[in-house]
């Protein structure tokens, strides 16, 4: 009966795309072809019987505790108007060299990214405050909005990002489940902190290739991205660098508490990331941009976020229980196993589905839904857990990318001028999916990328 | 704000008391996400500083957020921050958004929210019963475990308690709308 697994994904991306939200699509698509099948005989309703049970086992997921922590920290420190501060003196700093705005945007990216880890939040600030400045400057459109939102995606692969989170414990119990098929009592594990720690390497090579184009960018084509000769407005550089380094400092510094803490194995990442919420109220009282009602405000925004998170976990587990009665996971688990060429080919097509499921789905209802249900293969076939799970995290921040549906795109058009065609935004984006190729192909070529760092601490 | 958009003197005072229980339930229990921020670091310090951490502390910092994402799951719903795949949905005409609206939440909300409630009455029931206490012996006592599974009923509750506002708003939105047209026949 496994095609009608293989029915209800079909059914279900349909689905979606008439725009009900994602979470109770899943758990109710799943939910109707469990009753039908029930009734037609061909399901096993004991299955639906262990739902409560899964659920409570997303209510008690001590590692999942790190995720509203970390989102309280980012949305706190959006609050706090660190990024605009820094993008602001970062810019005018950097503005008077080619390519500079473009540079300071993946900068501020790469620190937001370290902090909020928050795609929406990043784009909007960075479309909000960037875009105008760059095509006021003669920044090509395309060029413009391209790195604005290959920059905001950033949070999703540098650690501390909350995606790796729910990724980090997806592939957890994923890693549990191959050994335990395998006959391993006594599996190893795969914590959240190793995805963050391998995530480091992987992270920065994507800054640095992204900062690599720009400048080529600007070294061919240099009427893209021109360099801005408005000194009358310019600060001196002695008055600017105090305000870079009084922006800079105590984001930065809290970074490396909330970093350092996990990569040294002295905090967990929920640990770290209660502290760091701390942190964060602290350093946005100490710049006065805290009041009882902006509190109120971000514990709710913490909230809802949350609530979104959790509740698309909560369908996803409904929908992949049914599509395991189905029989779903056997098949898959027969499909990958029996391709031509072992573990390569198996981990070739994986990534190739989970990259074309990003043109339609967003990065954590790929995790749920897919994970849990190739997961366990590819590492039964020996595929190292670090190394994997870096690959679909570069692999899924291409979701946020790619025309039609990516989200980053969706919300730099809300914020973006209307000067701006969509199309340019479109194709702007077009080199930064390639990069993000590219860095999935050498990870895959070279795997000490994500795994050497783990290995050392 | 709510999915509709309807203005709220549009929208049916029944629908507007339901939401505004939801919309209670949500910005109080949003306050815990800042108390557990504030346990995790008395975690903390107690566990470097004091090498002592308390067991009771940290499961109460999981029993606040299993209860932050279960019962403000319908709150966030009101808000309309449930994420959708808005592709086509965020191009459609008013009317339009109300069908998918109602399809979705006839269809799919409601019987997922009657299942879980169905599916977890026992299995919270059970634990209620025996008077269930956490596993580790120093652990929250009754009835904590059993209130924290008692939030999947709840929430399932509170979530249905939306889809009739959902519904009752979308109604409002063809009604308005036919006799709206109907008037400029006339």
């Amino acid at each position: 009966m496994a095609w009608i697994a293989f029915l209800m994904f079909g059914v279900v991306v349909l689905v979606l795309l008439a725009g009900y939200p994602v979470a109770f699509v899943l758990a109710g698509t799943a939910l109707l072809f469990a009753l039908v099948g029930s009734l037609a005989g061909v399901f096993d309703p004991v299955f639906l019987e262990t739902m409560p049970n899964r659920i409570y086992g997303i209510m008690n997921n001590g590692t999942l505790i790190a995720v509203p922590l970390f989102v309280f920290m980012g949305v706190t420190l959006e609050r706090a108007r660190i990024a605009e501060d820094l993008l602001e003196t970062l810019s005018m700093l950097m503005g008077r060299l080619r390519a500079g705005l473009g540079i300071a945007v993946v900068a501020v990216g790469t620190l937001m990214a370290a902090s909020t880890g928050i795609v929406g939040a990043t784009v909007i600030t960075m479309g909000l405050l960037s875009l105008p400045t760059m095509l006021r400057r003669g920044y090509d459109p395309g060029v413009a909005t391209g790195t604005i939102t290959a920059a905001g995606t950033l949070g999703q692969i540098i650690p501390p990002s909350i995606i790796l989170v729910l990724l980090g414990d997806v592939l957890a119990s994923a890693y549990q489940q191959a050994q335990l098929n395998n006959g391993i009592f006594r599996p190893a594990t795969v914590s959240v902190g190793d995805l963050f720690v391998g995530a480091l390497i992987p992270g920065l090579m994507l800054v640095g290739l992204y900062i690599i184009y720009l400048l080529l960018t600007a070294w061919l084509r240099p009427a893209t991205m021109p360099a801005w000769r408005d000194d009358a407005a310019a600060l001196p550089m002695a008055a600017l660098v105090p305000r870079v380094l009084a922006a800079l400092l105590p984001a930065l510094l809290l970074i490396f508490a909330v970093l350092g803490s996990i990569i040294l194995g002295v905090a967990t990442p929920t640990e770290a990331a209660g502290v760091g919420a701390l942190g964060a109220l602290v350093l946005a009282i100490v710049r006065r941009q805290m009041t009882m009602s902006r509190l109120g405000e971000i514990a709710r925004s913490t909230t809802r976020f949350t609530s979104m998170v959790f509740l698309i976990l909560v369908g996803a587990s409904m929908f992949s229980l049914v599509f395991r009665g189905y029989g779903g996971d056997t098949a898959i688990q027969e499909l990958l196993t029996g391709l031509p060429g072992g573990k390569v080919t198996a981990l070739i097509v994986v990534m190739a589905v989970l990259f074309l499921m990003g043109f339609v789905l967003d990065f954590i209802e790929i995790i749920f839904i897919v994970v849990p249900i190739v997961g366990p293969v590819l590492l039964a076939m020996d595929v190292d857990p670090v190394w994997l799970g870096i690959m679909i995290a570069i692999n899924l921040q291409t979701s946020f990318l790619t025309p039609p549906f990516g989200f980053a795109l969706f919300y730099l058009r809300g914020v973006a001028p209307p000067s701006v065609r969509t199309k340019d935004i479109y194709m702007g984006v077009i080199p930064f999916i390639l990069i993000q190729l590219l860095a999935l192909a050498l990870v895959a070529v070279w795997p000490q990328l994500a795994t050497w760092l783990p290995s050392q601490l | 704000m709510n999915t509709t958009k309807l203005p709220a003197a549009e929208r049916s005072p029944f629908a507007l008391r339901l939401e505004r229980i939801n919309r209670l339930i949500g910005r109080t229990i949003a306050w815990l996400t800042l108390v557990m921020v504030l346990v995790t670091v008395v975690v903390v310090v107690q566990r470097y500083w004091f090498a002592n951490g308390s067991i009771r502390l940290q499961e109460s910092i999981t029993f606040m957020h299993a209860a932050v994402f279960m019962l403000a799951a319908a709150y966030t719903l009101a808000a309309g921050d449930h994420v959708r795949v808005d592709i086509y949905y965020s191009t459609m005409q008013p009317r339009a958004k109300a069908i998918v609206d109602i399809a979705g939440t006839l269809c799919l909300l409601m019987p997922f929210c009657a299942f879980l409630i169905w599916s977890s009455w026992d299995y919270v029931g059970t634990s209620w019963q025996i008077e269930e206490t956490s596993q580790e012996s120093s652990g929250l006592p009754y009835p904590f475990p059993a209130v924290l599974k008692s939030f999947m009923p709840l929430a399932a509750a509170l979530l249905f308690l939306q889809g009739i506002v959902i519904l009752l708003d979308c109604y409002r939105v063809l009604a308005h709308r036919n006799s709206a047209a109907s008037e400029t026949r006339q």
